[in-house]
């Protein structure tokens, strides 16, 4: 194998090390990495506490969800009921539908990651945890200020999907539809700062050794659904930034009056939200591909083609969104096309399930709570999956769609592929970090009531829809022979609750976190994440040669628990993780680690505040928690990219890697760059939106500004890129005062940037533009308002960058700050030329 | 059993499952095409599962290997796929074709929540217009021009056809025929806000001597005979002309149902109430407790007697 | 059938007493405390059918109806019990089989209109009526 850093593979041959550790080693790793004290718990950012109250928040939603569900079973029960009005059932599908997917599903899926891939990759820690601990808060204080909203009847009622017109202000005037807006914002915000964490985690903090073919399956499904969040969130942040803007400042996107389209908001809409479905349904799939090998105890049959499976399901999903517009009158060409790729995504999924079935056999399964869930929703989601094809067909879906069938389908497919795999997770990963396992009596019952409770209530559904009753009606008339299949549905529903109870209950008498010891590997998985670990994750970190260490690498958790690997100390007396290479995971350089901070916590409840604030339309008061949550942010990058007094450090046998590193390979690179590669993807889909809208009333557009107008924005675009890359070049001279050039110069930059903003927004106010009269001037608005965002964004990181130089914290051997707000800078100005060429020259005059 | 319930609504045999019509026929062909291959593949996955967890030792090997995933995982479902595919979108062309000229065409409008119908002429203007019920001859296909008047609907009649999206901004084209004269039951399939779940409509298919004597009697203004009464004075009064059109009168308000011929509809309140003077007058009086939301709003303020009179003329004007 | 529905309608109304009462009252052997109602071939199970079909509930509310419940006349929950007709009529049987067919000639003043119904329906609505105490 060729090296893929120059790192020497043979030096792997030194661990483990012979010969005790020196004392006080292990001391100083439980010092440096022990929790906040007293109240200062919440400032917690490792993985073991954050992971924890990330799953729990996700489990909260779901009980609370489900609640819903079984209040709704319950008016359904019988027709013509009124144990739910009308309006309070419409608010509760409505929140059902939207916390299931976007407080319940992708959080949850993300929290397991966030909860386990540290100690599966063998890190000390993701390389972002303070990100992590902001997206947490921000999920949970936003996901229940969004549930609250329920009880003063404000909550939004249009559906999750919210499709315009009923969610403009015409037919939705209230402020309900907004919360829906601000609740996606908080998912949308915590997701992506999540997936940028596991991506830059699994590629890059995984343990020496662990080539990519050595990665636990779990970490290969975190990396693609990581991967499908920064594809697919991009379409319904610029979809709800489209339709808040259209709601407060009546910009026509959506009314096809003033040249909009409602059909826009479903394309955007589903090119998220079918992708969304394997985003929750990948790592779930990873976890039942980590769980079924431990409990069959055999390897997983076919795991190459699993990955590959999980890699074709993610990029076939991208080119199915349409399947859920068959009925929209599309032209046949395109539905035959969707309905080809719907039905082809389906094999990839048959290569998961035959290579379960295939594992169970070589091996031997084990009856325990995790298997049953596993194989249980095997299952369930083989059935989804059946009836997935059938509504992929074109004239069966013109008679499913918008039927119980299809609420029967997606149930099987969420719960089956979402649901039963990650209570086997629960079950399974629990003893990780619990003292006590949960209870495998209770759990089998758990188990069974579930199942038998999920087909009770669902099965009866696909017939319910054949009869003809459609989805989210809040009651239904009598004598239409669709009584007994709801009061079976709802018997189910009660059924499936009970379970749920008892699974809460079983929670609270034997889940016992944070505690000094952990009930570890009660099913006897073979996996990193059962090595013995303290706050600091594992004592030192292993040499990996095989996919499944803990069974095939003999004496691992001995010799890791004694330090004989890597970094069994501190080198440098902070915390500090190691950072490897994305193909063979050859050592790189010590990552230094931040410590908990309460900055990233206070950003969080900033950052609602000013989104709540500005739904209830307190403009003031929102703006002051913007600029607060501002403050915050500074605060909590202030102590980040700090000089160490060691330039390399030996980090075990006598290996030494530098303590710093800058520049394409650090790992604040590839963070920022996945950010751009976000703000890149709106702006692909605005650029789409663009042109879609255009192609609707092509001889209602009016020219735009004069052609003359474009050299003047375009030119302090690349005036400002310019600035950027040559302030990174001259800090790096490291003459005396390349500092001080180098911050002018990216000020410089940032004003320039803003500069552009102005004169292309002067050109189309020149010309009589008016946002509100006409979709062309709507977009070119949006484009507008997008660009000055990210304007903004650069003013105050120009802003932070003088700090820092004042404070003297910029030096040539420390330029990441530098670097990164240089490529934001870039970035920016690239953006604004491109929606100023777009707009300027398409359709043209 | 004839119930409160509007007509052809009954749920079984499941309406999808009992065509009623060329253009129902083949999906649910294909209904059972699709059942009994998810039947076939379940098993076939239950069998190879059960083997996997409770078979003997010999059988088991022979499953526990890579060959399971290329064959059962990747082979299996690549053929079956396509064949569904091809046999799918064989169909789907036939069953979407554009409108032909000559084609008998009724123009169908989702409105918050109740059905605008009108009957066009061979050039595609208005001749009568009618809400909540549509009637077509049978063994003809008949063209739905599907639009929207506020917000997204979906028109849905399941023994005739699948359903086809009302959109504000575009018109979408639907081909329904009824086979037999009956009464076919549909409902709003998008979900359209408020009472979606009360938004019901009544397809009738009629032989075709009798839908041209029905149609001839619809074009007729409303009843003049019945025009001087205590009932019209009453809907004058009361304002009812500012939403609702009587042909033949000057009531002519466009924002609700054209009742000129409501006495002759099946059911009220977009397909949910039978229609008689007795739930006309309870409509009339407190629509808002039979539908909660709809756009009419109640009348509790009109005396027994005045009551009585606009739902008799109404009741009257078939 | 008949007694299925009759249950349900007296367990909605007067849970005790409603079951014997209706029983009786089918039976149509008249207790001495009470007011002779007998319907000669009435059946309170098709009466349900009828007033279901007719739409009676979009005014009153009807027990053993679901839906609607109308408000703009009065409820109809415990009618067998009631002395008079819309106020002002003796509540026999014969009034109320001509009160639901033909109510304006009885009482011009009533909102209620005559209804689509025939004499033998409307002696079936009567009955079930009466099962209503």
């Amino acid at each position: 194998m060729t090296s893929e850093t120059g790192f020497d593979a043979d030096r792997y041959k030194r661990f483990p090390t012979r010969g005790p550790r020196p004392d006080g080693e292990l001391e100083e790793l439980e010092r440096i990495w022990c929790k906040p004290k007293g109240w200062q718990w919440i400032s917690a950012i490792n993985n073991n506490y954050v992971g924890v109250y990330y799953v729990g928040a996700a489990m909260l939603f779901f009980v609370l969800a489900g609640l819903l569900a079984v209040l709704m079973r319950t008016q359904l029960a019988l027709p013509m009921q009124g144990i739910l009005a009308q309006e309070t059932y419409n608010q509760f599908f409505t929140v059902h539908g939207t916390m299931m997917m976007f407080l319940f599903a992708v959080p949850a899926v993300e929290a397991l990651g966030v909860l386990l891939l540290p100690q599966m990759l063998g890190a000390r820690d993701l390389p972002f945890p303070r990100l992590s601990a902001y997206a947490f808060w921000a999920y949970l204080i936003g996901g229940l200020a969004f549930f609250c909203s329920l009880f003063f009847g404000l909550a939004p009622n249009g559906g999750w999907f919210m499709y315009p017109p009923l969610t403009s202000m015409t037919y939705s005037p209230g402020i309900n539809a907004d919360f829906w807006l601000v609740g996606i914002g908080f998912i949308e915000i915590s997701a992506i700062a999540g997936a940028i964490e596991i991506i830059v985690g699994v590629l890059r903090n995984r343990a020496p050794g662990m080539s990519l073919d050595k990665m636990p399956m779990f970490a290969w499904a975190m990396l693609i659904f990581a991967v499908m969040i920064i594809i697919a969130f991009p379409s319904v942040i610029l979809a709800t930034t489209l339709m808040e803007l259209e709601r407060a400042l009546d910009w026509p996107f959506f009314d096809p009056v003033r040249g909009g389209d409602p059909m826009l908001w479903q394309h955007l809409f589903w090119f998220f939200g079918h992708p969304e479905v394997y985003i929750i349904f990948l790592p779930a799939a990873g976890a039942t591909s980590t769980i079924i090998p431990a409990i069959a105890r055999t390897p997983l049959v076919g795991y190459r083609l699993v990955v590959m499976a999980m890699m074709a399901t993610g990029f076939i999903s991208f080119g199915v969104w349409a399947h859920h517009m068959f009925a929209t009158g599309m032209p046949t060409i395109s539905t035959s096309y969707f309905s080809a790729a719907s039905m082809a995504v389906s094999v990839p999924a048959g290569v998961q399930v035959f290579a379960w079935i295939a594992t169970l056999a070589a091996g031997k399964m084990r009856f325990n709570t995790p298997g049953l869930f596993a194989v249980g929703g095997l299952v369930t989601f083989v059935m989804g999956g059946l009836t997935g094809v059938m509504v992929a067909m074109v004239p069966f879906d013109w008679q499913a769609h918008d039927s119980y069938f299809i609420v029967a389908h997606l149930h099987y497919v969420l719960i089956g592929g979402m649901v039963f795999p990650f209570f086997a997770a629960i079950y399974y990963w629990l003893p990780m970090t619990s003292s006590r396992p949960l209870s495998e009596r209770m759990g089998k019952w758990v188990f069974w009531l579930m199942f038998t409770g999920v087909h009770i209530t669902f099965l009866p559904m696909h017939l319910t829809g054949l009869m003809g009753m459609p989805r989210r009606v809040y009651t239904y008339l009598p004598d239409r022979g669709w009584e007994l299949p709801n009061l079976i549905s709802t018997a189910g529903a009660v059924l499936t609750a009970i379970a749920v109870l008892l699974w809460i209950i079983d929670m609270a008498r034997n889940f016992r976190p944070f505690g000094n010891r952990e009930a570890g590997n009660v099913f006897d998985g073979p996996g990193l994440e059962w090595l013995p670990t303290g706050l600091y994750s594992v004592r030192s970190v292993p040499v990996i040669t095989s996919l499944y260490p803990l069974w095939e690498q003999k004496g691992l958790s001995r010799d890791v628990e004694a330090g004989r690997y890597f970094l069994p100390n501190s080198a440098t007396g902070r915390r500090e993780t190691i950072v490897t290479s994305t193909l063979n995971a050859e050592p790189q350089y010590l990552q230094r680690m931040p410590v908990p901070s309460p900055w990233p916590i206070w950003a969080a409840v900033f950052t609602a505040a000013a989104f709540l604030l500005l739904t209830i339309q307190a403009y003031w008061p929102s703006l002051i928690a913007g600029v607060l949550g501002i403050y915050c942010v500074f605060n909590w990058c202030w102590t980040l990219d700090r000089p160490v007094d060691q330039l390399t450090a030996d980090i075990g046998a006598g290996i030494r890697v530098p303590t710093y590193r800058a520049g394409p390979s650090s790992h604040g690179w590839w963070a920022m760059v996945l950010t751009l590669v976000v703000g890149g993807m709106v702006l692909s889909l605005a650029a789409f939106s663009y042109v879609f809208l255009w192609s609707r009333n092509p001889g209602e557009w009016t020219p735009p500004p004069p052609l003359a107008s474009l050299p003047w924005i375009l030119a302090p675009y690349a005036a400002a890129a310019l600035l950027s890359w040559g302030a990174c070049r001259i800090l790096r001279l490291a003459r005396p005062r390349s500092g001080l050039i180098a911050t002018v110069l990216l000020v410089g930059a940032s004003g320039l940037v803003g500069l552009g903003w102005v004169l292309e927004w002067e050109a189309w106010r020149g010309i009589g533009t008016d946002p509100t009269a006409h979709a062309q001037g709507a977009m070119v608005y949006a484009f507008l308002a997008w660009q000055g965002f990210f304007a903004f964004i650069a003013t105050v990181m120009g802003l932070y960058a003088s700090l820092r130089w004042v404070a003297g914290l910029i030096a040539p051997d420390r330029p990441t700050t530098y670097d990164l707000i240089a490529l934001f800078v870039v970035y920016t100005a690239g953006q604004g030329a491109f929606a100023a060429l777009l707009v300027h020259l398409f359709p043209g005059g | 059993m004839s119930t409160g319930s509007p007509e052809g609504t009954a749920g079984w045999p499941p309406p999808v499952l009992d065509p009623a019509g060329p253009f129902a026929e083949p999906v649910t062909t294909v209904s059972w095409v699709l059942f009994a291959m998810a039947g076939a593949v379940l098993t076939l996955v239950l069998v190879a599962l059960g083997v996997a967890l409770f078979g003997p030792r010999r059988w088991r090997k022979r499953l526990g290997g890579a060959r399971l995933i290329w064959i059962g995982g990747l082979a299996f479902p690549v053929l079956v796929l396509s064949a569904l595919l091809v046999y799918g979108l064989g169909l789907t062309s036939h069953l979407a074709d554009d409108p032909q000229p000559g084609e008998m065409r009724v123009r169908v409008t989702g409105e918050m929540w109740w059905w605008r119908v009108a009957y066009l002429d061979d050039r595609g203007r208005e001749v009568l217009q009618d809400a909540n019920e549509v009637h077509i001859p049978v063994g003809r296909p008949v063209v739905f021009e599907l639009d929207a008047a506020d917000v997204i609907h979906s028109f849905w009649v399941p023994r005739l056809g699948g359903k086809k999206d009302m959109i504000p901004g575009r018109r979408n084209y639907l081909r329904l025929q009824a086979d037999l004269p009956g009464s076919y039951g549909g409902q709003c399939a998008e979900y359209c806000g408020g009472p979606h779940a009360l938004m019901g409509l009544v397809v009738v298919a009629h032989a075709p001597g009798e839908f041209d004597a029905w149609r001839a009697r619809q074009a007729a203004p409303a009843p003049t005979a019945a025009l001087i009464t205590r009932g019209s004075e009453v809907f004058r009064r009361s304002g009812c002309g500012a939403c609702h059109t009587v042909r033949g009168t000057d009531f002519n308000g466009l924002a609700g149902p054209d009742l000129s011929h409501v006495g002759s509809r099946r059911t009220l309140g977009a397909g949910i109430l039978p229609n008689n003077q007795g739930t006309l007058g309870g409509w009339i009086s407190d629509s808002q407790a039979i539908k909660p939301g709809n756009r009419m709003p109640a009348y509790p303020v009109l005396t027994g007697e005045d009551l009585r009179a606009v739902s008799a003329w109404l009741d009257s004007l078939e | 059938m008949a007694n299925r529905l009759d249950t349900r309608a007296s367990l909605s109304a007067v849970p005790a007493m409603g079951l014997a009462c209706a029983v009786i009252g089918l039976a149509g052997c008249a207790d001495k405390a009470d007011q002779p109602r007998s319907l000669a071939g009435a059946d309170p199970a098709r009466g349900l059918v009828v007033i279901k079909r007719a739409g009676c509930a979009s005014c009153h509310a009807v027990p053993g109806v679901r839906w609607p419940a109308g408000a703009t006349a009065a409820s109809l929950d415990g009618f067998g019990d009631r002395p008079l007709i819309s106020g002002r009529l003796p509540n026999q049987p014969d009034t109320l089989v001509r009160f639901i067919r033909d109510a304006p000639s009885l009482d011009p003043q009533t909102a209620m209109p005559p209804m689509p119904v025939t004499e033998a329906e409307a002696r079936h609505v009567a009955a079930y009526l009466y099962t209503l105490r």
